[in-house]
Protein backbone atom coordinates (compact mmCIF):
# COMPACT_ATOMS: atom_id res chain seq x y z
CA UNK A 1 0.00 0.00 0.00
CA UNK A 2 1.29 3.36 -0.78
CA UNK A 3 1.12 6.94 0.67
CA UNK A 4 -1.57 8.90 -0.55
CA UNK A 5 0.12 12.51 -0.20
CA UNK A 6 -3.09 13.92 -0.62
CA UNK A 7 -4.62 12.66 2.60
CA UNK A 8 -5.41 15.01 5.34
CA UNK A 9 -2.51 14.75 7.99
CA UNK A 10 -3.49 16.44 12.01
CA UNK A 11 -0.05 17.64 13.28
CA UNK A 12 -0.48 18.19 17.03
CA UNK A 13 1.86 19.67 19.11
CA UNK A 14 1.80 22.88 21.94
CA UNK A 15 4.87 24.08 20.18
CA UNK A 16 4.43 26.30 17.39
CA UNK A 17 7.89 26.07 16.05
CA UNK A 18 7.37 21.98 16.30
CA UNK A 19 4.56 22.51 14.17
CA UNK A 20 6.35 24.30 11.61
CA UNK A 21 9.43 22.09 11.66
CA UNK A 22 6.94 18.83 11.23
CA UNK A 23 4.44 20.96 8.07
CA UNK A 24 7.68 21.40 6.97
CA UNK A 25 9.22 18.03 6.54
CA UNK A 26 5.80 16.77 5.59
CA UNK A 27 6.09 19.46 2.46
CA UNK A 28 9.29 18.17 1.75
CA UNK A 29 7.96 14.63 1.63
CA UNK A 30 4.95 15.65 -0.98
CA UNK A 31 2.45 15.82 1.75
CA UNK A 32 0.37 19.21 1.01
CA UNK A 33 -2.93 19.03 3.42
CA UNK A 34 -2.07 19.64 7.02
CA UNK A 35 -3.91 20.83 9.34
CA UNK A 36 -2.35 21.27 13.36
CA UNK A 37 -3.59 21.62 16.58
CA UNK A 38 -2.22 22.72 19.76
CA UNK A 39 -3.08 20.10 22.10
CA UNK A 40 -5.66 16.69 22.52
CA UNK A 41 -8.79 18.46 23.02
CA UNK A 42 -8.33 21.04 20.09
CA UNK A 43 -7.35 18.04 18.10
CA UNK A 44 -10.36 16.04 18.83
CA UNK A 45 -12.45 18.46 18.14
CA UNK A 46 -11.20 18.93 14.39
CA UNK A 47 -11.02 15.06 14.14
CA UNK A 48 -14.70 15.26 14.97
CA UNK A 49 -15.04 17.56 12.44
CA UNK A 50 -12.80 16.05 9.67
CA UNK A 51 -11.61 12.71 8.75
CA UNK A 52 -7.68 12.66 8.44
CA UNK A 53 -5.54 9.76 6.95
CA UNK A 54 -3.10 10.53 9.65
CA UNK A 55 -2.16 11.64 13.15
CA UNK A 56 0.85 12.72 14.00
CA UNK A 57 1.25 13.88 17.79
CA UNK A 58 3.13 15.10 20.85
CA UNK A 59 2.52 13.37 24.75
CA UNK A 60 3.23 16.01 26.99
CA UNK A 61 0.67 18.56 26.48
CA UNK A 62 -2.29 20.35 28.46
CA UNK A 63 -4.81 20.36 29.28
CA UNK A 64 -5.39 16.92 27.51
CA UNK A 65 -2.06 14.91 26.49
CA UNK A 66 -1.26 13.11 23.38
CA UNK A 67 -1.61 9.75 25.57
CA UNK A 68 -4.88 10.64 26.53
CA UNK A 69 -5.59 11.56 22.46
CA UNK A 70 -4.63 8.18 21.31
CA UNK A 71 -6.83 6.57 23.90
CA UNK A 72 -9.49 8.58 22.89
CA UNK A 73 -9.39 7.94 19.23
CA UNK A 74 -8.61 4.17 20.06
CA UNK A 75 -12.40 3.97 21.67
CA UNK A 76 -13.88 6.09 19.15
CA UNK A 77 -15.45 3.89 16.59
CA UNK A 78 -15.74 6.77 13.54
CA UNK A 79 -11.89 7.15 14.22
CA UNK A 80 -10.20 4.11 15.58
CA UNK A 81 -8.48 3.07 12.72
CA UNK A 82 -6.97 6.32 12.03
CA UNK A 83 -3.08 5.50 12.01
CA UNK A 84 -1.48 7.51 14.80
CA UNK A 85 2.44 8.32 15.47
CA UNK A 86 3.93 9.76 18.42
CA UNK A 87 6.76 12.04 18.25
CA UNK A 88 8.01 13.27 21.38
CA UNK A 89 10.85 13.99 24.00
CA UNK A 90 9.42 10.73 26.18
CA UNK A 91 11.43 8.38 25.72
CA UNK A 92 11.60 6.28 28.53
CA UNK A 93 10.52 2.48 27.62
CA UNK A 94 7.32 2.93 30.13
CA UNK A 95 6.12 6.04 27.72
CA UNK A 96 6.65 3.14 24.50
CA UNK A 97 5.23 0.25 25.85
CA UNK A 98 2.07 2.46 27.42
CA UNK A 99 1.61 4.01 23.97
CA UNK A 100 1.94 0.64 22.29
CA UNK A 101 -0.77 -0.83 24.51
CA UNK A 102 -3.01 2.10 23.81
CA UNK A 103 -2.55 1.49 19.90
CA UNK A 104 -0.23 3.52 18.63
CA UNK A 105 1.38 2.36 15.12
CA UNK A 106 5.01 4.05 15.57
CA UNK A 107 6.70 6.09 18.21
CA UNK A 108 9.57 8.76 17.26
CA UNK A 109 11.69 10.01 19.72
CA UNK A 110 12.50 14.13 19.54
CA UNK A 111 14.72 15.23 18.35
CA UNK A 112 14.26 13.35 14.72
CA UNK A 113 15.14 14.25 11.53
CA UNK A 114 13.46 13.97 8.20
CA UNK A 115 14.45 10.34 7.32
CA UNK A 116 13.10 9.36 10.46
CA UNK A 117 9.85 10.53 9.67
CA UNK A 118 9.52 9.50 6.27
CA UNK A 119 10.69 5.94 7.27
CA UNK A 120 7.75 5.86 10.03
CA UNK A 121 5.25 7.05 7.72
CA UNK A 122 5.68 4.50 5.27
CA UNK A 123 6.06 1.85 7.88
CA UNK A 124 2.16 2.68 8.91
CA UNK A 125 1.10 2.20 5.44
CA UNK A 126 2.82 -0.72 4.82
CA UNK A 127 5.45 0.29 2.20
CA UNK B 1 15.11 39.05 89.33
CA UNK B 2 12.96 35.69 88.13
CA UNK B 3 9.96 38.51 88.39
CA UNK B 4 11.41 40.60 85.91
CA UNK B 5 11.47 37.64 83.83
CA UNK B 6 7.71 36.83 84.43
CA UNK B 7 7.54 40.09 83.62
CA UNK B 8 8.65 39.82 80.28
CA UNK B 9 7.54 36.66 79.32
CA UNK B 10 3.77 37.52 79.83
CA UNK B 11 4.37 40.60 78.19
CA UNK B 12 5.98 38.40 75.26
CA UNK B 13 2.92 36.45 75.09
CA UNK B 14 0.33 40.14 75.00
CA UNK B 15 2.50 40.80 72.20
CA UNK B 16 1.88 37.74 70.46
CA UNK B 17 -1.80 37.50 71.33
CA UNK B 18 -2.46 40.88 70.08
CA UNK B 19 -0.16 39.93 66.87
CA UNK B 20 -2.51 38.34 63.68
CA UNK B 21 0.42 37.10 61.48
CA UNK B 22 2.95 34.92 63.91
CA UNK B 23 6.03 34.13 62.27
CA UNK B 24 9.00 31.60 63.29
CA UNK B 25 10.81 34.72 64.43
CA UNK B 26 8.01 35.62 67.02
CA UNK B 27 7.54 31.87 68.25
CA UNK B 28 11.62 31.65 68.45
CA UNK B 29 11.69 35.07 70.24
CA UNK B 30 9.33 33.65 72.96
CA UNK B 31 10.86 30.43 73.21
CA UNK B 32 14.05 32.26 73.75
CA UNK B 33 12.27 34.84 76.88
CA UNK B 34 10.33 31.45 77.94
CA UNK B 35 13.50 29.46 78.22
CA UNK B 36 15.34 32.35 80.15
CA UNK B 37 12.65 33.09 82.56
CA UNK B 38 12.30 29.25 82.94
CA UNK B 39 16.66 28.51 83.25
CA UNK B 40 16.98 31.62 85.89
CA UNK B 41 13.60 29.49 87.96
CA UNK B 42 15.01 26.21 87.45
CA UNK B 43 19.09 27.07 88.55
CA UNK B 44 17.13 28.11 92.14
CA UNK B 45 15.60 24.53 92.20
CA UNK B 46 17.17 21.80 89.96
CA UNK B 47 20.68 21.68 88.55
CA UNK B 48 19.90 18.60 86.08
CA UNK B 49 16.79 20.73 84.30
CA UNK B 50 18.98 23.53 84.40
CA UNK B 51 21.47 21.82 82.19
CA UNK B 52 18.61 20.65 80.32
CA UNK B 53 16.96 24.13 79.95
CA UNK B 54 20.85 25.17 78.60
CA UNK B 55 20.58 23.02 76.15
CA UNK B 56 17.03 24.07 74.51
CA UNK B 57 18.54 27.79 74.81
CA UNK B 58 21.60 26.36 72.41
CA UNK B 59 19.00 25.01 70.21
CA UNK B 60 17.28 27.43 69.91
CA UNK B 61 19.86 30.15 69.31
CA UNK B 62 21.37 27.63 66.78
CA UNK B 63 17.60 28.01 64.94
CA UNK B 64 17.32 31.30 64.94
CA UNK B 65 20.79 31.94 63.19
CA UNK B 66 20.34 29.07 60.25
CA UNK B 67 16.90 30.91 59.78
CA UNK B 68 18.32 34.29 59.66
CA UNK B 69 21.46 32.93 57.37
CA UNK B 70 18.82 31.04 54.71
CA UNK B 71 17.71 34.80 54.43
CA UNK B 72 14.35 33.29 52.95
CA UNK B 73 12.93 37.20 52.29
CA UNK B 74 16.04 38.02 49.80
CA UNK B 75 15.26 34.29 48.21
CA UNK B 76 11.82 35.14 47.53
CA UNK B 77 12.12 38.58 46.64
CA UNK B 78 15.45 38.45 44.32
CA UNK B 79 17.32 35.24 44.01
CA UNK B 80 13.71 33.29 42.68
CA UNK B 81 12.05 36.02 40.68
CA UNK B 82 15.30 36.45 38.78
CA UNK B 83 15.59 33.29 37.92
CA UNK B 84 12.30 33.29 36.62
CA UNK B 85 12.72 36.22 34.41
CA UNK B 86 15.73 35.13 32.98
CA UNK B 87 14.43 31.47 31.96
CA UNK B 88 11.85 33.49 29.99
CA UNK B 89 14.31 35.65 28.07
CA UNK B 90 15.78 32.37 27.55
CA UNK B 91 12.93 30.94 26.16
CA UNK B 92 11.65 34.16 24.28
CA UNK B 93 15.10 34.58 22.59
CA UNK B 94 14.90 30.68 21.90
CA UNK B 95 11.41 31.07 20.00
CA UNK B 96 12.31 34.37 18.35
CA UNK B 97 15.83 32.61 16.81
CA UNK B 98 14.02 29.55 15.73
CA UNK B 99 11.22 31.61 14.06
CA UNK B 100 13.92 33.81 12.26
CA UNK B 101 15.73 30.85 11.12
CA UNK B 102 12.50 28.89 9.79
CA UNK B 103 11.57 32.10 7.94
CA UNK B 104 15.05 31.76 6.33
CA UNK B 105 14.80 28.21 5.27
CA UNK B 106 11.21 28.88 4.21
CA UNK B 107 12.56 31.54 1.92
CA UNK B 108 14.61 28.88 0.36
CA UNK B 109 13.06 26.67 0.07
CA UNK B 110 10.66 28.58 -2.18
CA UNK B 111 12.82 30.42 -3.99
CA UNK B 112 12.77 30.45 -7.74
CA UNK B 113 15.65 28.71 -9.01
CA UNK B 114 14.80 29.13 -12.76
CA UNK B 115 17.28 32.53 -12.71
CA UNK B 116 20.38 31.52 -11.03
CA UNK B 117 21.71 34.66 -10.06
CA UNK B 118 18.84 35.93 -8.38
CA UNK B 119 18.59 32.30 -6.04
CA UNK B 120 22.31 32.59 -5.69
CA UNK B 121 21.77 35.90 -4.15
CA UNK B 122 18.09 34.99 -2.52
CA UNK B 123 20.43 31.98 -0.79
CA UNK B 124 23.54 34.10 0.34
CA UNK B 125 21.13 36.90 1.81
CA UNK B 126 19.18 33.96 4.19
CA UNK B 127 22.34 32.35 5.14
CA UNK B 128 23.08 35.39 6.19
CA UNK B 129 20.02 36.01 8.30
CA UNK B 130 20.43 32.19 9.70
CA UNK B 131 24.12 32.82 11.21
CA UNK B 132 22.82 36.51 12.77
CA UNK B 133 19.57 34.73 14.33
CA UNK B 134 22.23 32.11 15.69
CA UNK B 135 23.78 34.57 18.21
CA UNK B 136 20.98 34.08 20.07
CA UNK B 137 22.92 31.79 22.21
CA UNK B 138 25.79 34.15 23.46
CA UNK B 139 23.00 35.51 25.23
CA UNK B 140 20.64 32.82 26.18
CA UNK B 141 23.82 31.02 27.37
CA UNK B 142 24.72 33.93 29.30
CA UNK B 143 21.36 33.76 30.83
CA UNK B 144 21.55 30.78 31.95
CA UNK B 145 24.73 30.93 33.57
CA UNK B 146 23.04 33.98 35.91
CA UNK B 147 20.14 31.07 36.60
CA UNK B 148 22.88 28.68 37.17
CA UNK B 149 24.88 30.36 39.70
CA UNK B 150 20.85 31.70 41.57
CA UNK B 151 20.49 28.20 41.95
CA UNK B 152 23.77 27.45 43.69
CA UNK B 153 23.39 30.39 45.80
CA UNK B 154 19.68 28.96 47.03
CA UNK B 155 21.41 25.73 47.04
CA UNK B 156 24.33 26.56 49.54
CA UNK B 157 21.66 28.69 51.67
CA UNK B 158 18.79 25.71 51.73
CA UNK B 159 21.95 22.99 53.12
CA UNK B 160 23.23 25.74 55.48
CA UNK B 161 19.98 25.77 57.02
CA UNK B 162 19.20 21.99 56.54
CA UNK B 163 22.56 21.43 58.40
CA UNK B 164 21.10 24.08 61.30
CA UNK B 165 17.64 22.59 61.77
CA UNK B 166 18.95 18.70 61.21
CA UNK B 167 14.80 18.02 61.03
CA UNK B 168 13.78 14.92 59.31
CA UNK B 169 11.58 15.88 55.72
CA UNK B 170 7.85 16.05 55.90
CA UNK B 171 6.35 14.03 53.82
CA UNK B 172 3.25 16.06 53.48
CA UNK B 173 2.42 17.99 50.52
CA UNK B 174 3.68 21.42 49.77
CA UNK B 175 0.78 22.66 48.29
CA UNK B 176 -2.53 20.92 46.49
CA UNK B 177 -1.21 22.31 43.25
CA UNK B 178 1.91 20.84 43.79
CA UNK B 179 0.28 17.85 44.60
CA UNK B 180 -2.28 17.86 41.87
CA UNK B 181 1.11 17.94 39.26
CA UNK B 182 2.65 15.47 40.85
CA UNK B 183 -0.02 13.21 40.34
CA UNK B 184 -0.81 14.32 36.51
CA UNK B 185 2.69 13.11 35.94
CA UNK B 186 2.54 9.75 37.53
CA UNK B 187 -0.96 9.14 36.23
CA UNK B 188 -0.14 10.50 32.30
CA UNK B 189 3.43 9.07 32.65
CA UNK B 190 5.08 12.70 32.06
CA UNK B 191 8.41 12.14 32.14
CA UNK B 192 9.75 15.01 30.20
CA UNK B 193 12.97 14.79 28.07
CA UNK B 194 15.26 12.14 29.50
CA UNK B 195 18.82 13.16 30.62
CA UNK B 196 21.89 12.52 29.39
CA UNK B 197 22.12 7.89 29.58
CA UNK B 198 18.57 7.76 30.88
CA UNK B 199 15.82 7.14 28.28
CA UNK B 200 15.78 4.79 25.26
CA UNK B 201 17.00 5.41 21.66
CA UNK B 202 14.88 5.36 18.31
CA UNK B 203 16.22 2.22 17.98
CA UNK B 204 15.64 0.43 21.21
CA UNK B 205 11.91 1.94 20.67
CA UNK B 206 11.92 -0.08 17.36
CA UNK B 207 12.32 -2.65 18.51
CA UNK B 208 10.02 -2.38 21.68
CA UNK B 209 7.46 -1.44 18.99
CA UNK B 210 8.40 -4.46 16.95
CA UNK B 211 8.15 -7.21 19.67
Amino acid sequence: MSVDLSMPVLVVDDYKTMIRIIRNLLKQLGFSNVDDASDGKAALEKLNGKKYGLIISDWNMEPMTGYELLKEVRTNETMNRTPFIMVTAESKTENVIAAKKAGVNNYIVKPFNAATLKQKIDAVFGD
Amino acid sequence: MVSRDNTELHAAVERLRKCKDLDLDDALALAETSVRALTKFAKTHDADTDVKLQAVAGKVASLKEGISLLQANHLRHTHIPEAGRELEETLAATETAASSIMEAAEAIMDADRSCPDAYLETVNEHVMAIFEACAFQDITGQRISKVRENLDSIKTRVARFADAVSTTDSQTPVCDKEEKRKKRKKDLILNGPAGEGEGVSQDDIDSLMAG
